[in-house]
C-alpha cells in the first residue's frame, strides 16, 4: 500500500472561478482509482492537473501540492512529468501518421529507442499489450486515421505503453465506444494495473464499479467520499453518494 | 416560380464556376496559336536551348536559355530566402507569439502583401542595389541576388498568411496528444503540427513561387536585364517576364520578334503549369497519411 500520488489541499481555478476546492486524496500504487461524479464536478480538471496539461491554459491557476513518489510535481520538468504520468483522452487522438509511426513517435522523441532494430519489437509489444496487434499487424503502415474508433483508442493506449509511464490517467476513455470496445478497454485496464497505477475518470458509474479498486465521488468541485469500490457501492457513507450511484440524480 | 429561380441561380453559379476553366483554355489556345507559328519557323529546340537572345539584330537570334536560367535563378534564390522565413514566421505567429503581438504582426504582414511591386522595385533600386554592390564588391548591384531578395519580400506575406492558416487549423487535440506523451513543445511542433499542416504549407509555397515566377516589374528594375547566361547569382540576369514586358512595345505586330515573345509566354505558362501539377501530385500523395 504505497502512495504513488499524494494530493494536499489542491485548489484549481478557471478565470478566478473555483472548480476544485481543497482536495486531498491519495492514489495507491498498482491500483485503479475511479473518479465518478456529474458534469462540472472537477474530475477532468483534477486529471489534467496531475500531468499539468492544464498549464497550457492561460485562464487556469492552482494552489496546493501534488507529490509523485514524494517529489513535488510542480517543481518537475513538465516533459519528464508527462513521461511518467501519461494521459488517455476521451476522444481517440491518433496523430496524423501511420499506425507504426504513432507508436514510435514518443519513444523516439524521448530517446527510449537507442537501436533501430529494437523498434519493431517495441511496436509489437505495445500493440499486443493493448490487445490490438492481431487486428492491425498486416497494416502497420496505413494511416492511423483509417482504423475504427475503438481501434484508435486502443492504439492510443499502445502509444502510451510504448513510453512505459508509471501512472496512466484515463479521461472517460470509453465515452465514444460501443459496449464491446468498452469491454476490451476495461479488460486491458485491469491487466495494466499489474504494472501501472491508474486513475480513471468516468461518467459511467457501472464502469467504476467494474474496474475500480477505490472509487471517489466528486460533486461541485469537492471530494464527497472515497472508499474501497465494494464498500462505496454497497454502503456509501454520504447521502449524496447514494443518490448519485443509485441514479436518483446526475 | 420557385423552381425557375432555383434553376436560374444554379445556372449562374455553374457559369461562374466554368469561367475560370474557359479563361485558362482560351489563354492557352491563344498562346499556342501565336507561339506555334513561331516554333514552326524557328524550331522549338533551337528556341529553348539557344544561348543568345538578339531579337532586334539582323539576322536575329532567338535563344531563350539565358532568360530561362535568369528566371530559374531568381526564383530559386527567392524561394530559398522566402520559404524558411515565411514558414518560421507563421510558426511564431501561430504557436509562440502572445495575442497582442500576433494581431499586430498579422495586420502588418497583410499590409506588406498589398505593397505594389513597382514600389518594392523602387526601394530596391535605391537601397538594396548599392548595398549589394558595396558589400560584395561587384561592378554592379543589379544582380540576380538583389532580385531574389526583393522577390522574397513579395512572396513572404503570401507564404506566411497561408501557412499560418494551415498551422492554426491543425486541431488542438493533436498537440495535446503529443504533449501528453511527454514530447516537448518543439518536438510536437516539428513532428505533429508541421506534418499535419504540410499540405497547406506546400500550397503556400507554391503560391509564393507562382508570385515570384510571374513577377515582372520589380525584377525588371533590379536584376540588370542582361540577356546572357549567368555564371553566378551575382551576375545580372534577365527574366522571361521582364523580356516580354520590355520588348512588347518595340516589336512589330505580327513579326517574328512579336511572335517570339508569345512563344516565351507559352514557355512560361508551361513552366507554371508543371510547377502546379507537381504540387498537386505531391499533395495527393500526402493525403493518404
Amino acid at each position: 500500500m504505497v502512495n504513488k500520488i499524494e494530493v494536499r489541499d489542491l485548489n484549481c481555478y478557471y478565470n478566478k472561478r473555483c472548480v476544485l476546492e481543497s482536495l486531498t486524496i491519495n492514489v495507491i500504487q498498482n491500483e485503479i482509482l475511479s473518479i465518478i461524479g456529474p458534469a462540472n464536478s472537477g474530475k477532468t480538471t483534477f486529471l489534467r492537473t496531475l500531468n499539468r496539461m492544464n498549464d497550457l491554459d492561460a485562464t487556469y491557476c492552482r494552489k496546493g501540492e501534488i507529490y509523485l513518489d514524494g517529489e513535488h510535481i510542480f517543481n518537475m520538468n513538465m516533459e519528464n512529468l508527462r513521461k511518467r504520468i501519461s494521459m488517455l483522452f476521451a476522444m481517440p487522438i491518433p496523430l496524423p501518421m501511420t499506425i507504426y509511426e504513432n507508436i514510435v513517435y514518443a519513444p523516439k522523441r524521448l530517446g527510449l529507442i537507442t537501436r533501430k532494430s529494437d523498434q519493431d519489437a517495441i511496436v509489437e509489444q505495445a500493440l499486443r499489450d493493448a490487445s490490438l496487434w492481431d487486428e492491425v499487424k498486416d497494416r502497420l503502415n496505413t494511416s492511423a486515421m483509417k482504423i475504427s474508433g475503438g481501434q484508435q483508442q486502443r492504439l492510443c493506449i499502445a502509444r502510451i505503453l510504448a513510453v512505459n509511464p508509471e501512472v496512466i490517467l484515463f479521461d472517460e476513455p470509453c465515452s465514444g465506444l460501443d459496449p464491446i470496445s468498452t469491454a476490451k478497454v476495461e479488460e486491458s485496464m485491469i491487466e495494466l494495473k499489474e504494472k501501472y497505477t491508474i486513475v480513471l475518470v468516468t461518467n459511467n458509474v457501472k464502469q467504476a464499479s467494474r474496474v475500480g479498486d477505490k472509487t471517489a465521488f466528486f460533486l461541485m468541485g469537492k471530494l464527497v467520499e472515497i472508499d474501497e469500490t465494494d464498500k462505496l457501492f454497497v454502503s456509501p457513507k454520504e447521502k449524496q453518494t447514494e443518490n448519485y450511484i443509485t441514479g436518483r440524480f446526475g | 416560380m420557385r423552381k425557375i429561380i432555383d434553376s436560374a441561380i444554379e445556372t449562374i453559379i455553374f457559369i461562374c464556376g466554368m469561367l475560370s476553366i474557359v479563361f485558362v483554355v482560351l489563354i492557352f489556345g491563344f498562346l499556342f496559336k501565336e507561339g506555334f507559328s513561331f516554333f514552326r519557323n524557328f524550331g522549338i529546340l533551337k528556341f529553348v536551348t539557344g544561348h543568345f537572345w538578339y531579337a532586334a539584330s539582323d539576322p536575329a537570334s532567338f535563344g531563350i536559355l539565358p532568360l530561362i536560367l535568369g528566371s530559374t535563378l531568381v526564383t530559386i534564390g527567392a524561394c530559398t530566402i522566402a520559404v524558411p522565413i515565411g514558414v518560421m514566421s507563421a510558426l511564431f505567429i501561430s504557436e509562440i507569439a502572445p495575442k497582442g503581438i500576433r494581431d499586430v504582426l498579422k495586420s502588418l504582414i497583410e499590409l506588406m502583401a498589398a505593397i505594389p511591386s513597382v514600389v518594392i522595385g523602387l526601394i530596391g533600386v535605391i537601397t538594396l542595389v548599392p548595398f549589394v554592390k558595396n558589400i560584395f564588391n561587384l561592378p554592379t548591384g543589379l544582380t540576380a541576388f538583389s532580385g531574389s531578395i526583393m522577390l522574397a519580400f513579395m512572396a513572404i506575406p503570401t507564404i506566411i498568411t497561408i501557412s499560418e492558416d494551415a498551422i492554426r487549423s491543425v486541431p488542438w487535440k493533436y498537440r495535446e496528444g503529443a504533449l501528453a506523451l511527454g514530447a516537448t513543445k518543439w518536438q510536437t511542433v516539428r513532428r505533429v503540427v508541421l506534418k499535419a499542416a504540410m499540405p497547406g504549407i506546400i500550397a503556400a509555397t507554391m503560391l509564393g513561387i507562382g508570385r515570384v515566377i510571374g513577377e515582372t516589374m520589380a525584377v525588371m528594375m533590379i536584376t540588370g536585364n542582361a540577356a546572357h547566361i549567368p555564371h553566378s547569382i551575382f551576375d545580372p540576369v534577365r527574366t522571361m517576364t521582364a523580356t516580354i514586358a520590355a520588348e512588347m512595345g518595340e516589336a512589330v505586330r505580327g513579326g517574328m520578334h512579336y511572335r517570339s515573345l508569345f512563344a516565351i509566354a507559352f514557355v512560361l505558362f508551361a513552366i507554371t503549369f508543371i510547377v502546379n501539377f507537381m504540387a498537386d501530385l505531391f499533395l495527393g500523395k500526402n493525403k493518404n497519411i
